[in-house]
């Protein structure tokens, strides 16, 4: 096994950092679907909105854009651009600036939604430091499985729609465990109840995590 | 001998007589003996199908063998 | 004929029971009642199908070592008989749960939440190599998708049923051990017959499909699978 190249690592999430803010509209993009999206929920929800729905709806949001996200990792690659990688950086370097740099986003764009929910329809979590928690570990697991479901719906060479399709299945684990933990955050509970919960999805996120670095290679020459 | 005929005959003696306090089962099709029709329906069908994978098998070797 | 010992076997233990199955003493209880019988023809299948899913996931990393397409015919082919075995698992499921639960559908349920993830990973994963043209390409990324997808439905339905106390299915809440079905020594006799004969049955089913997939393959790339 090849050992890391943290000068590599960084260099890499120092480009895809640069090539985000040269192109705003991508970033942007989402962030305007974020925005949409929690626009139509307070036109529909008028009349104040049920902790539950508050919960799905979210929830769905972030994991939408999180797909958003995700999928310009490497449907943005041109066959050149890739070559070019393949000879400079190893694929484990490689996998893991990608997912550091996906998990930064998907991390990003949740405090958005976080934000954008606050702002227009309103926020009834009670238990915010649970919430925290639960956003960081949810995200870093959507955004692990993301990463390695672009790569192949990439590798498909098919539309964007065989991404979220992919995707779906994997995430469901994740979402389930994640719904279920924020209904707790919402509702104010102890935080004892949590913990399996919050066990499981430590376990989930170190499997899915580990799972996509190992497999990452296999995907990475044609 | 008797002892395992008595313990057969225990086996298949309807529980009529405590019934009332026990949870309903289909004990009239095993006292007139129609659960065979239903047991022997199934074991050919099943039987039957299990042929026809390996006749299926069969002509997959002779196939495999054939250059 | 050496390799026929097992497959006659799988037969006569199906066989039996289905003949011990209907013939054998079960416990009384409310509710089951007879359909306590089930038992013995609904939960192998979810054993054959998890067999399955296992065989899928070892010759898919299998395939990813040693890049043999005999490995890639296996796992794909097991994947497709776990799928033909789930499908009657769902709806024989279905229709012992419209009797006794009430309704056929209890969407609370981990373990049918759990099921119904495994079957959509496992129509996405037919999508996906229906998707990819290329035989070699096909293989590989299959290969890493199945990997990745099963391990996430195996840790979904052993974890999380664990997590949520609320299942409907005997042996859940912390313990998915046997000893909590409503099962006698009696039942035992038939059951663990019943799922190794379904097992048996099932890696048959795999045995003669991925022979059919070799013959095909060879036809294709007028080469030999060693």
């Amino acid at each position: 096994m090849a050992v890391l190249n943290s000068a590599h690592i960084i260099e890499l999430i120092r480009k895809e950092f640069r090539l985000e803010f040269r192109q705003k509209t991508a970033l942007a993009g989402i962030l305007l679907y974020v925005l949409s999206i929690v626009f139509i929920g307070f036109l529909s929800f008028r009349g104040g909105i049920r902790p539950d729905v508050w919960n799905a709806l979210f929830w769905i949001v972030v994991f939408f854009a999180a797909i958003n996200a995700a999928s310009k990792s490497f449907f943005a690659e041109t066959r050149h651009k890739s070559i070019y990688n393949y000879t400079l950086y190893s694929a484990d370097d490689f996998v893991i600036s990608k997912i550091i740099y996906n998990i930064l986003l998907v991390w990003v764009v949740s405090g958005c939604a976080v934000l954008c929910f606050g702002w227009m329809i309103n926020f009834p979590v009670q238990d915010f430091s649970l919430f925290v928690l639960i956003l960081l570990l949810g995200g870093a697991a959507l955004a692990g499985s993301l990463t390695l479901m672009s790569c192949i719906a990439s590798k498909t060479g098919s539309s964007y729609s065989v991404m979220s399709l992919l995707s779906m299945p994997v995430c469901i684990p994740v979402l389930l465990i994640v719904l279920r933990l924020t209904r707790n955050a919402i509702d104010g509970l102890d935080m004892s109840v949590s913990y399996s919960y919050l066990g499981g999805l430590l376990i989930i996120d170190v499997i899915i995590l580990s799972l996509s670095f190992f497999l990452f290679r296999y995907l990475w020459k044609e | 001998m008797k002892k395992l005929f008595s313990l057969l005959l225990l086996m298949f003696t309807p529980y009529a007589f405590f019934a009332q306090e026990q949870p309903q089962m289909a004990d009239a099709m095993r006292q007139d003996g129609k659960i065979y029709v239903v047991v022997t329906v199934l074991t050919i069908v099943f039987v039957c199908l299990a042929t026809y994978l390996v006749i299926i098998d069969r002509k997959l070797k002779k196939l495999e063998d054939k250059k | 004929m050496s390799s026929w010992w097992w497959k006659i076997a799988g037969i006569l233990l199906v066989v039996y029971s289905i003949v011990m199955g209907f013939l054998g003493e079960v416990p009384r209880l409310d509710i089951l009642n007879e359909t306590i019988r089930n038992l013995y023809f609904h939960v192998p299948l979810w054993f054959a199908m998890l067999v399955q899913m296992g065989i899928s996931w070892i010759f898919g990393l299998m395939y990813l070592t040693k890049y043999n397409p005999k490995y890639d015919i296996v796992s794909s082919r097991a994947a497709y008989v776990g799928g033909m075995f789930a499908l009657p698992g769902i709806i024989t499921g279905s229709v012992w749960a419209t009797y006794t639960w009430g309704k056929p559908w209890v969407a609370e349920d981990p373990k049918l939440q759990g099921v119904m993830a495994s079957m959509i990973v496992y129509c996405v994963y037919y999508l996906l190599r229906a998707l990819i043209p290329d035989a070699q390409k096909k293989a590989r990324i299959s290969a890493v998708y199945n990997i990745f997808a099963f391990v996430m439905t195996f840790v979904f339905i052993m974890i999380y049923p664990r997590l949520a106390p609320n299942s409907l299915h005997p042996g859940n809440g912390g313990n998915p051990a046997f000893g909590k079905y409503d099962m006698d020594n009696n039942m035992r006799l038939v059951f663990y017959p019943a799922c190794l004969g379904w097992i048996v049955m099932s890696c048959w089913l795999l045995n003669v499909m991925s022979r059919i997939k070799k013959l095909e393959y060879k036809k294709e790339f007028h080469e030999e699978i060693i």
